[in-house]
């Protein structure tokens, strides 16, 4: 028996009808882990804690909702007592003395961490190759990227290892990984999810979400992440519904919002014809196709890179030397030790986007840049805000193309940036957002955005449910199409 | 973006450049602020800047006690402390 791309309810049943021990489990995806190490996708492992786990559930059986199923971690949320790097060697030795709100949650419904998911440093980048760690290989290709930043999450789902992960998502870290693995990964509302124990990158964007196989297993860990925490002060005092209840609600009336000002002539035949064909489906089940306009879309990267490095510069002040992490050796004042700390110790985009921060919020420039960043991102919630008296839902590709080889974005920051075009706005407007697979080129895996307005999860997670339910993109997996 | 500006921001960061790669983070640094400047394009005459989605005020909790003392556990994994204090190089000769 195996649990190798199984899903959640697959593997519970497989461990209620005793086809498959707690262990087992456990020592199947340790030596899975090991037999794709050439993946790169974990940056530490939590072997010792998840057998014990699981011998525990073994004498102790338990039916609660994540019972037994292995979940890798972002290595961006604290693990109590696991270290937790955040792909930064400045946390390369910390280890936390409490965990986020997020593995607390997920722990307590019974799922069993294996380890922390490699990441871009700080969540900053789109291909995985911004890590302390080193780069993370697509499971799709030799030389691929993952995308990125939690890319690590999204290649150890796409290659079996475990059927999900947790993520975070600040311009669409879980979406665009998620789209070039070929899984299925959620960005809920601003506010959902608790950001306690999250290492903060730019603290009015970043959101934690699952990713997973499936619309379904992602809905089962969403329910399992979501809670009100006193400890967050974002954090929403909101009823949490069941995320599944919807799930198979008929789409037939159901209305997709088609971002008229959104220019695809800059993508690939191929890509925008996968993108049709997945709209096609969708009106197969009944859905209609509405016009909308967005027409402070195309500011949203540049908005987004005054903002978020902003946020950035101020978050990543506390690391200093001083209180925890890495720390100089042998500064001559407490100057040096902060300047010798942070400079030894942040990699190249991070210290770009520090840099960045601290001239836009500089006295002169911070009503040109910051102030104005701020009102274009109530321009841009506005425009949702009103499409979405329209529509249930607002589709676009999640990316621009597949994964792309490494190295291959060249020394342009920019090129970069541009990755995250289509994912970036839910983020401004604290919207959730899902990727789902809807095609293939070349045997690479492209994904299909899914937009809901604030708080809609449900609707995201039923169009995405019945779509899966009468496609097998999804299923498509680096070893063959699933059975 | 110039010499000058690096070198306040830099300061401002607490980072220290490589002389050798001054050239192009003074590069990257000028590409990127020229391409937010499209912001420029937008009208923004008499909109309110948003600063989170939620736009709500901070909350407030009773006044209860509920985080126990960690200090034990903090200072243990500061890269130097003694049992009350994390340590820093003499600031006062």
């Amino acid at each position: 028996m195996t649990i190798k791309y199984k899903s959640i309810k697959e593997i519970k049943k497989m461990i209620s009808n005793k086809e498959i021990s707690n262990v087992e489990i456990v020592n199947e995806v340790f030596k899975n882990i090991t037999e794709n190490e050439h993946l790169n996708a974990f940056i530490t492992l939590n072997e010792e804690d998840s057998i014990k786990k699981a011998l525990y559930l073994d004498n102790n059986p338990s039916d609660l909702a994540l019972s037994g199923i292995p979940v890798a971690q972002k290595d961006l949320f604290c693990t109590k007592g696991l270290r937790t790097t955040c792909g930064s060697n400045i946390l390369n030795n910390f280890i936390p003395p409490y965990s986020a709100t997020v593995i607390e949650n997920l722990e307590s419904a019974g799922c069993i961490s294996v380890g922390k998911t490699n990441m871009d440093e700080f969540a900053m980048g789109s291909s995985n190759e911004t890590s302390f760690f080193g780069n993370v290989q697509n499971p799709w290709g030799e030389n691929l990227v993952p995308g990125g930043s939690s890319g690590g999450s999204a290649a150890v789902v796409a290659a079996g290892i475990v059927p999900a992960a947790s993520g975070t998502d600040t311009g669409g870290s879980i979406r665009q990984p998620a789209s070039l693995c070929g899984i299925t990964g959620l960005k809920p509302t601003y506010g959902r999810i608790s950001r306690w124990g999250m290492i903060a990158f730019a603290s009015s964007l970043d959101q934690a979400g699952p990713m997973a196989r499936s619309a379904e297993d992602c809905a089962i860990i969403l329910n399992e992440m979501c809670s009100h925490d006193e400890k967050d002060t974002t954090s929403l005092n909101e009823n949490i519904p069941n995320f599944q209840k919807h799930l198979n609600e008929s789409l037939k009336g159901k209305k997709i919002g088609i971002v008229k000002d959104l220019d695809l002539s800059s993508l690939d035949n191929e890509v925008v014809k996968v993108y049709e064909e997945s709209l096609n489906e969708f009106t197969s089940l009944g859905a209609e196709l509405v016009d909308i306009t967005l027409p402070n879309l195309s500011l949203s990267v540049p908005t987004y890179y005054v903002i978020a490095p902003a946020e950035c510069s101020s978050n990543l002040s506390r690391f200093d030397g001083v209180k925890f992490g890495r720390r100089s050796e042998n500064p001559k004042n407490l100057e040096e030790l902060y300047v010798q700390t942070r400079s030894e110790g942040f990699g190249d985009e991070v210290k770009r986007r520090i840099l960045i921060g601290s001239y836009v919020l500089s006295a002169g420039y911070y009503d040109a840049y910051y102030k104005k960043a701020q009102q274009v991102r109530r321009l841009i919630k506005n425009d949702f805000d009103s499409a979405f008296t329209k529509v249930d839902v607002i589709m676009t590709p999640t990316t621009r193309g597949t994964a792309f080889e490494m190295g291959s974005k060249g020394s342009d920051p920019i090129q970069m940036y541009l990755e995250d075009l289509f994912t970036i706005s839910a983020n401004l407007a604290g919207l959730p957002a899902m990727s789902l697979p809807n095609g293939n080129i070349d045997n690479k895996p492209l994904g299909l955005q899914i937009i809901g307005n604030f708080l809609d999860e449900s609707s995201i997670l039923n169009f995405a449910h019945m779509y899966q339910n009468v496609t097998n993109w999804h299923m498509h997996t680096p070893d063959g199409l699933r059975k | 973006m110039d010499k000058k500006t690096v070198t306040t921001i830099s300061y401002l960061s607490r980072l220290k450049i490589d002389a050798e790669k001054e050239d192009k983070i003074i590069n990257d640094l000028d590409n990127i602020i020229a391409f937010v400047d499209q912001l420029n394009d937008a009208d923004t005459n008499n909109i309110e800047p948003l600063s989170n989605p939620l736009e709500k005020t901070a909350k407030t909790r009773k006044d209860d006690v509920t985080a126990k003392n960690l200090k034990k556990e903090l200072l243990e994994i500061a890269p130097s402390s003694n049992e009350d204090y994390f340590l820093v190089p003499r600031v006062v000769e």
